[in-house]
């Protein structure tokens, strides 16, 4: 089933919480709503859900408009982040709910609750009221409620929020193969890159009262749309120096260190502007001392981070920026070392407002001129 | 019904439940209520009408006449005195006892349950056979009460058929069913205050009527406000203690509020100053009840939010 | 706290004696009484030692009092009867009013709802002769006067209040998620209401119900305005059984220990609720 948004407004009271977010979702796909607490996450999703009615707007499920429609006539599956699971039930008589009110039979309904207990690997408790269950087993009945209709729609509220570290690594690994088997469109909700970069196939980035970037986990990656993004993406943090890029002999580039940092001509028309520049920490590399371009650092300190190591290092300036490498693979790790940046994979933002510039066509025309 | 194939038309009447539902729920207790708004209103109409039963060829408007009448009524002045000495007394011991035995049963205990739950038996006896209760033990023939007096001194001690005693006997009855009231509200205010500022206090070797004073007090003010406020609003409206206890009488003794327009209603027949009378004792219970309610609801969310 | 001296122990020893005999000996006194003859009643000085009897209450529920004039016709039964009648029927209708208003005011904010709650609430404080008064002039119209029907209503000015507040603070308690993922499960507006918040909101309901039905057995003056002698409760009827019986201390005593026993029991089977049900639902006990 599709889902369409346009143009939703939702206020509280005097408090804008979504101002004008447009959204579509094709049959099948999974759409990760990314972005900080209070951004409004939820309340999509609930609007999306029919618990709440936006103020202006429309929603449409596969093409039909859900204004005035109840919850319970939308097919929706819904996971939420406390669960809220019914406390008066056991896991059993919850992982039913979608399919009593379905009027299946007995049976049926016994055979599909142990089917999807299973898939979940929560058979052995159904019998359990949930504060009986432990909470990654009230995560995982929840899940089972929202899964066990077989809904269109499936919406996860940061189902792995209140999960410990290890079952939320664990899930993270099992639900992209449990939501692919569901064939199902899923809005899944969540403050954690990773996991949005594990689970969408594509991610809405939300923030300050709307949707700011929208596409595939690689090209928010590549090219956030602005500071913002380009900070929420990425493990170590992107560096972020100040620069004003100026013309050269070469085309366009920036100072880094006293260095001159050639970067895409299509950049002309940020000359002389007051920029940000992103260099990911694996965009950075060790040279040997003399490298054309390279830029003096004084390291600091150096962290193994699973299959990469992070080195801390001071520019001249006295700036922190962190260099990415491959676990196992040698460098310098004290003293002064050198660092070019592959300026293919660098990230330019206006410093006021913080959005991305692109480079202009204008570097082929010219180049090709 | 819910199904998911549902036509556009459909959702629209969906539309329309939705926002009506709300009322459709409290639309039977609202139209309930409202038919006892009508003798309300009825109420004030007859408070301005020259009314008596026993003369309905003599009914006709007087407008405030009634009101009025009040002025140079030494009945209506004995009213008001009656009904404000007894809420004031009545609602003044209540407290200081109510605040005495919350602070001796503070404690979580067994055996300070057991007396908090036996002590709501007069609360949940009916006021008016309290009255009956009490009218048996103050009884001159047999009663223990008068018997005790007599043990003490008074000769011939005549409790509520006394013009001088009526009101203490009343006024004793009304302690009798409502301290515990008090006491029990006041209780649970008392367990639910945190604990940090009192253990501090005793850290620091704070005087214990210095702790009463400046940290318990304070802190059950909200408490103490609702509480007074509730039975002030009882108090100032008691029919059924007294009532059934002397029926306003030695004299005019016990007529408060509610007494004095029943007996001017059912005895004297004369509606207009029944009605009146009622009308004047509304206007002081609704003003109290207003800031009652306000009160209340700042402790229900309070409470609440704490839960 | 624990450092407690000899001196205020005593004290407080003394203050708990005391308050406990001024509250409990009233009841004593009349449950003593109640066993007694009026032979025993009437002795001077009264003594606690006697042969107790049984025949008040015997009196009571055969309804046929011997006195030296003849045998008398008391209704007392009847009363007791009007009463557990007229309080269960007030409840049972209050809660069928009282419990979806309950829900609508706490889960569908809907414009208005807090004045009409207030309203509601604000009938608990007025005056209840303000309305009798009038209101037994339209009965005696409207053929509702001394009729169970027309009481049961007038007792919804009581019974009403207590439910629609208590209630609607026990489903403000269901967290709202728990209903909207059983809507959006796929069940209807009602189903929900029936299937969790009715169960999750259970005990708060018979928490009311158990007082409202106190407080309805406890009125008096509605049924002294309102109902003659064959529709009146106990808090009425046994006023009335003093002047008929004469001299009958005893049977007047084991009617007021008959009459006060049913709610008793209530209130220590509902003790946990009594606080939040006294204070309108402000303070949880």
């Amino acid at each position: 089933m599709t889902l369409e948004l346009k143009n939703i407004v939702k206020a509280f009271k005097s408090d804008v919480v979504l101002d004008g977010v447009s959204l579509s979702v094709a049959t099948g796909e999974t759409l990760v709503l990314f972005g900080p607490s209070g951004a409004g996450k939820t309340v999509l999703l609930r609007l999306i859900a029919g618990v709440i009615d936006p103020d202006e707007g429309t929603i449409r499920i596969a093409g039909r408009d859900m204004a005035g429609v109840e919850p319970e006539d939308r097919g929706i599956g819904m996971a939420f982040q406390n669960f809220a699971l019914f406390p008066h039930m056991d896991a059993t008589e919850n992982i039913a709910a979608p399919l009593t009110a379905k009027k299946m039979g007995k049976q049926q309904i016994a055979h599909t609750v142990e089917k999807v207990a299973k898939m979940l690997k929560i058979d052995h408790v159904l019998h359990h009221k949930p504060k009986e269950l432990s909470n990654g087993q009230k995560q995982r009945t929840a899940l089972a409620r929202a899964l066990s209709g077989e809904p269109d729609i499936l919406l996860l509220d940061d189902p792995l929020r209140n999960v410990d570290a290890k079952l939320r690594f664990e899930m993270r690994l099992e639900l992209p193969r449990l939501l692919k088997s569901q064939q199902a469109t899923v809005i899944y909700v969540t403050q954690d890159y990773k996991e949005a970069m594990a689970l969408g196939d594509r991610i809405a980035v939300m923030n300050g009262h709307g949707i700011q970037q929208i596409g595939t986990p690689r090209d928010i990656y590549m090219s956030p749309a602005n500071l913002e993004i380009a900070r929420l993406f990425g493990d170590p943090v992107i560096n972020l120096l100040d620069v004003t890029p100026e013309r050269s002999e070469r085309g366009v580039q920036v100072m880094l260190s006293g260095q001159p940092l050639v970067i895409d001509a299509g950049f002309a028309h940020a000359i002389g502007q007051s920029c940000v520049l992103g260099i990911r920490p694996e965009a950075l590399q060790f040279v040997p001392e003399g490298t054309p371009g390279a830029i003096p650092v004084q390291i600091e300190t150096e962290a193994p981070l699973n299959e990469k190591t992070v080195t801390l290092a001071l520019t001249k300036n006295r700036r922190e920026v962190m260099i990415s490498r491959p676990s196992g693979t040698e460098a310098p790790s004290s003293g002064t070392a050198w660092v070019i940046a592959d300026v293919t994979n660098i990230h330019l933002f206006d410093r006021t407002s913080g959005d991305r510039i692109e480079p202009g066509q204008s570097a082929a025309v010219q180049g090709a001129a | 019904m819910s199904d998911a194939t549902t036509s556009a038309p459909r959702a629209r009447r969906f539309k329309v439940s939705r926002q009506l539902l709300p009322y459709l729920l409290s639309l039977p207790a609202l139209l309930t209520c409202i038919g006892i708004l009508i003798p309300f209103l009825t109420a004030v109409w007859y408070s301005l009408q020259r009314y008596r039963l026993s003369q309905p060829w003599n009914r006709g408007f007087n407008w405030g006449q009634n009101y009025l009448n009040f002025m140079t009524d030494s009945a209506f002045w004995n009213t008001l005195k009656v009904s404000m000495t007894y809420a004031f007394a009545t609602v003044a011991l209540e407290l200081l006892l109510g605040l005495g035995i919350a602070l001796l049963l503070q404690k979580r205990n067994r055996f300070n349950n057991f007396v908090s739950i036996m002590l709501l038996m007069p609360l949940m006896t009916a006021p008016a056979l309290a009255s009956l209760m009490w009218k048996l033990m103050t009884n001159p023939g047999f009663g223990i009460l008068s018997y005790f007096a007599t043990l003490l001194g008074f000769e011939d001690f005549r409790w509520a058929s006394d013009p001088k005693t009526a009101m203490m006997t009343v006024v004793i009855v009304d302690i009798w069913v409502y301290t515990p009231f008090i006491m029990i509200l006041l209780l649970a205010g008392l367990r639910s205050l945190p604990k940090q500022p009192f253990e501090a206090a005793a850290l620091d070797g704070v005087p214990r009527p210095f702790v009463f004073w400046r940290i318990t007090l304070p802190m059950l003010t909200p408490f103490l406000l609702t509480a007074t406020l509730f039975r002030v609003i009882e108090s100032i409206q008691q029919f059924d203690i007294i009532y059934a206890m002397t029926q306003g009488g030695p004299g005019d003794k016990l007529t408060v509020f509610q007494v004095e327009a029943y007996l001017n209603f059912f005895q004297s027949t004369n509606v207009g100053r029944s009605a009146a009378l009622l009308m004047i004792l509304w206007a002081i219970t609704y003003t109290l009840s207003n800031i009652f309610i306000k009160n209340w609801l700042r402790l229900r969310e309070k409470q609440r939010g704490n839960a | 706290m624990e450092t407690v001296n000899p001196i205020e122990r005593v004290l407080r020893g003394v203050a708990i004696t005391l308050v406990i005999l001024f509250f409990m000996f009233p009841i004593l006194w009349i449950v003593l009484m109640s066993f007694q003859t009026n032979e025993t009643i009437l002795r001077m000085p009264p003594s606690v030692v006697f042969t107790p009897t049984i025949e008040n209450y015997q009196a009571l529920i055969t309804g046929k009092l011997e006195t030296s004039a003849g045998i008398l016709e008391i209704a007392f039964m009847k009363n007791l009867f009007n009463s557990f009648f007229l309080s269960t029927a007030s409840v049972a209708i209050g809660l069928v009013l009282g419990v979806p208003a309950a829900y609508a005011f706490a889960r569908l904010k809907f414009k208005g709802s807090e004045d009409i709650a207030f309203t509601l609430l604000s009938f608990r404080f007025a005056p209840p002769l303000l309305v009798l008064l009038p209101l037994t002039i339209y009965f005696q119209q409207l053929g509702l006067a001394n009729t169970y029907g027309g009481l049961i209503w007038v007792y919804q000015l009581i019974v009403l209040p207590l439910i629609l507040w208590i209630v609607r603070g026990y489903f403000e308690d269901i967290p709202a998620d728990v209903e909207y993922a059983y809507r959006i499960a796929g069940h209807s507006w009602g189903a929900t209401f029936r299937k969790i918040a009715l169960p999750l909101a259970g005990p708060g309901i018979a928490a009311a119900a158990l007082l409202a039905f106190i407080f309805a057995w406890n009125n008096f003056v509605f049924a002294l305005v309102l109902a003659s002698a064959d529709k009146q409760p106990v808090t009425v009827g046994a006023l009335a059984f003093v002047t008929a019986s004469g001299i009958q201390y005893g049977q007047i005593a084991a009617g007021i220990v008959l009459s006060i026993a049913p709610t008793f029991a209530l209130a220590l089977y509902a003790q946990r609720y009594l606080v939040e049900g006294l204070s309108l639902g402000a303070v949880k006990g």
